[in-house]
């Protein structure tokens, strides 16, 4: 098992860590506090060109993609007067879920595939944080993809036995089905625990004393130019939010 | 006497986090939000499941957080897991926040009570620690039309006349109680399953 997030040396730009989790929260809070579509397609628009220069164009191109898909899907949604009511609004309310928290997911996305768990790690210390605050978040960071792996791997072990996921088997066996996702998800996530903890260990992460980087670690220009735009991008969106609100939308 | 403070120290060490216990904590805590997501984007389509996804994360959860707790067993555990819990949930309101916070610390007490020792203690930590699962809520307490304006943009206009249809005074008390009975029966599946799968393996 080995310590890194994700391979960054290929990006145009190379963005600092703390950048990268300023971020996030911005997009948290631009999904929870506005309601404006246009400015969740700018916003999401801005992090796929992001994820594009810090190295990731192929996976940067498929989530636009994905994303104007369903930005699409829902204003035909909208547009569609004639088909039955239910299916529309069920459609259109899953299509909105999605365009809503994509820029959470995004933002979670650059932070875990374009950067080093050591850069983050030595990045927040910089900050004169405790590695005892710091040491959790990488690991929760580190640990979301495997966790969404593992749960891909059991699902398909799972339809390999005839063990089905559908609502009306979860209904019907409520605790059964508990118990045969937990404990396989369970044990194999306490195994990478043990070996990740194994490897800290052995890159003497248990010693109290200031540790050295490779890293070099500064806010740059470009960091600054980004937590400007951002805070911009989040601040009209939620004004224009507040603008439209019970009315039509931008 | 430069014997005794090493010994001190070590006594010091035992009871503070070490970094593998904070590893432990930060990899159970990815693992409850995922859990808690993937239940409540299952069910958040469909208002009366959403207003009780407290109940459901509860019965879910609780394995998870028993394991991690047990596995740690110092301060320190349940208020990482109620830490991350609240940034990925309630970041956006501040109240929300201070409440999954104040609720983390509440749970700890309940284990110092049990001086990281007892498992009924154990158990009955967690019925506080699901206390949380209101605080994404707290928006619809504090900022009803705020949270209805958002519903409406989000999913459709009958959806959040549903939402607010429930979303009268008692809705908290109710949620607090949909809490509390999730984790009960959530602690109680816990402990049959730690007893089964994990105690036999000696993970815990």
């Amino acid at each position: 098992m080995d310590l890194v997030f994700n391979d960054t040396d290929k990006g145009i730009i190379k963005i600092d860590p703390r950048t990268k989790f300023f971020m996030f929260l911005a997009s948290g809070c631009l999904t929870l506090s506005s309601f404006s579509d246009l400015g969740t397609i700018v916003f999401t628009a801005f992090l796929c060109v992001i994820l594009g220069l810090c190295g990731k164009p192929v996976l940067a191109l498929k989530a636009a993609g994905v994303f104007f898909l369903t930005v699409f899907f829902r204003f035909t949604m909208d547009a569609s007067l004639g088909a039955p009511k239910v299916i529309v609004g069920i459609l259109s309310m899953l299509s909105t879920a999605v365009m809503f928290s994509f820029p959470m997911i995004l933002s979670l996305i650059i932070i875990v595939k374009t950067t080093k768990i050591s850069h983050f790690i030595s990045a927040f210390q910089a900050m004169k944080l405790p590695i005892k605050v710091i040491v959790p978040f990488a690991v929760f960071f580190r640990f979301l993809p495997t966790v969404s792996d593992e749960w891909t791997g059991i699902r398909k072990a799972m339809a390999f036995r005839g063990i089905s996921l559908s609502p009306a088997e979860v209904i019907k066996h409520p605790w059964r089905t508990i118990e045969y996702i937990l404990i396989p998800m369970l044990f194999a996530s306490i195994n990478v625990m043990d070996e990740l903890a194994a490897a800290t260990m052995a890159r003497g992460m248990d010693v109290d004393i200031k540790r050295s980087s490779y890293e070099e670690v500064k806010l740059k220009a470009i960091d600054y130019i980004l937590m400007v735009l951002l805070i911009a991008m989040v601040a009209v969106s939620i004004i224009l939010g507040n603008m439209v609100k019970g009315g039509s939308t931008i | 006497m430069a014997r005794k403070e090493v010994v001190n120290a070590n006594v010091q060490s035992d009871k503070k986090l070490r970094t593998k216990d904070l590893i432990f904590a930060g990899a159970f805590g990815a693992i409850y939000v995922v859990l808690m997501l993937i239940v409540v984007m299952g069910t958040g389509a469909i208002p009366i499941l959403y207003i009780g996804s407290p109940f459901l994360v509860g019965v879910v959860c609780a394995t998870v957080y028993e394991l991690c707790v047990l596995k740690v067993r110092k301060f320190g555990a349940a208020l990482i897991l109620g830490v991350l819990f609240a940034i990925t949930t309630s970041s956006a309101y501040l109240p929300g926040l201070i409440i999954a916070i104040v609720v983390a610390l509440l749970a700890e007490l309940v284990m110092i009570i049990g001086k990281y020792q007892s498992k009924k203690m154990f158990l009955v930590s967690f019925i506080v620690f699901n206390l949380n699962m209101v605080c994404p809520f707290t928006n619809l307490y504090f900022r009803r039309d705020a949270f209805l304006a958002m519903a409406t943009e989000y999913y459709s206009a009958d959806y959040a006349n549903t939402v607010a249809s429930f979303a009268t005074g008692w809705l908290p008390v109710v949620q607090i109680g949909l809490a509390i009975l999730g984790a009960a029966i959530g602690v109680l599946i816990a402990s049959k399953l730690i007893k089964k799968h994990f105690e036999r393996a000696g993970i815990v």
